[in-house]
């Protein structure tokens, strides 16, 4: 397929399919239905990624787990890992993948990362937020990030062994820190996250 | 006091002295500090407050209830009550207010309002999600709903049996639709508080 043209939104595809595509628009399959991903972000948008993954990627320059960025696939599964099987693909904006083992193909993410970060850009995908909370709490997503960058904090959702996303407190802003028990040791300021936004 | 100007941003003011001032910017003082509210808020911000407002006001004709916007000061107490031992007094963008005799003395509210909604503004809301945040569940209001206008969004935070703000899910959004035990019978569709911005 060469054009976004020939798709039939109403058709279910796998990842098998997805991989023929040769089309430029960014497309996410959810359960086999296809998203199209909205186009270029806002440069605040961006920014937050640069400022998130800077102390990230320093923190884990001797550590086994690495941090990604869109556009980088994420294959979510149970058992099905056939391409033909898989029907679930994502591009989260930021995630982090602790077990090599998911990268082994060396095409894209198989299986759910530690922890995915999303910034949601002006209420386009405030809309496909209740989707993909849902996706990572049934794929096992060990955390989920959320930021604002209009309103300028970050809600944090941490998998309980329950394997239900509880939020961690209030929403996070200027003054605060995270940190998670998937990086230990590592403490991100707010005021960092959200510097240089105009 | 006749001007902003002639406040002592350092001092610990009472609502007493809050009482006396006569001019005509907005302030909220916390723990007896002046804190300046933002100036006119967006249009964005006002509909969503209008909206929300309108649909309690409706819901609570001929019921005990009562709601008020902003500009409405809030007197958050524990013992004291006299204006010169109240020090925090605050502007709720919206609350609910079901026992009436925290309405008494005619001025404003004394007393935990059962119900606040605050919507926030582009920037740093720092005020609304930590000072506030902590305002409230230290002085009893029994849900605190954060709006956010530009994602969509409302995050609803319910007092629990250890008199701390609790979650429960995720954030709430377009499709969604909010109940509170407060207000048994009541529903907010998210549709509408966001009607006129989608």
């Amino acid at each position: 397929m060469k054009s976004i043209d020939d798709l039939d939104f109403s058709k279910t595809y796998t990842y098998a399919d997805y991989l023929l595509w040769k089309f430029d628009e960014r497309l996410e399959l959810i359960k086999g239905k296809i998203f199209k991903m909205s186009p270029a972000p806002s440069i605040n948008h961006q920014r937050i990624i640069v400022n998130l993954l800077r102390p990230l990627a320093n923190f884990l320059l001797d550590k086994p787990c690495e941090v990604f960025i869109a556009p980088f696939d994420v294959r979510l599964v149970r058992n099905e890992k056939s391409d033909k099987k898989v029907k679930t693909v994502v591009q989260p904006d930021v995630c982090i993948v602790c077990d090599p083992g998911k990268l082994a193909d060396q095409r894209s993410c198989l299986g759910a990362p530690d922890l995915v970060v999303e910034i949601l850009s002006s209420g386009n995908n405030a809309k496909d937020l209740p989707i993909k909370y849902d996706l990572y709490e049934v794929f096992g997503v060990k955390e989920y990030w959320v930021v604002y960058p209009i309103e300028q904090c970050l809600l944090r959702y941490v998998l309980t062994e329950k394997g239900k996303f509880i939020a961690g407190g209030r929403a996070l802003t200027f003054g605060d820190k995270i940190t998670t028990p998937i990086l230990p040791g590592l403490e991100l300021a707010l005021d960092d996250v959200f510097l240089n936004l105009n | 006091m006749n001007s902003i100007d002639d406040l002592d941003f350092s001092k610990t003011y009472t609502y007493a002295d809050y009482y006396s001032w006569r001019f005509e910017e907005r302030l909220e003082l916390i723990k007896g500090k002046v804190f300046k509210m933002s100036p006119a808020p967006s249009g964005k911000h006002q509909t969503v407050t209008l909206n929300i407002a309108s649909e309690l006001n409706f819901f609570l004709k001929n019921k005990s209830c009562r709601v008020y916007v902003s500009p409405f000061d809030v007197r958050l107490v524990r013992g004291e009550t006299s204006d010169k031992m109240v020090k925090t007094v605050v502007q709720p963008d919206v609350c609910v207010i079901c026992d009436l005799t925290k309405m008494a003395d005619q001025r404003s509210c004394l007393g935990a309002p059962d119900l606040v909604v605050e919507v926030l503004s582009p920037g740093n809301n720092a005020k609304e999600l930590k000072i506030k945040y902590d305002l409230y569940e230290e002085f009893g209001v029994k849900e605190y709903w954060v709006v956010y206008p530009n994602e969509l969004s409302l995050i609803r935070y319910v007092l629990n049996n250890e008199a701390k703000f609790a979650v429960e899910g995720r954030v709430l959004t377009v499709g969604d639709t909010v109940i509170t035990e407060i207000l048994p019978g009541f529903k907010l569709a998210l549709d509408d508080v966001f009607n006129g911005l989608l």
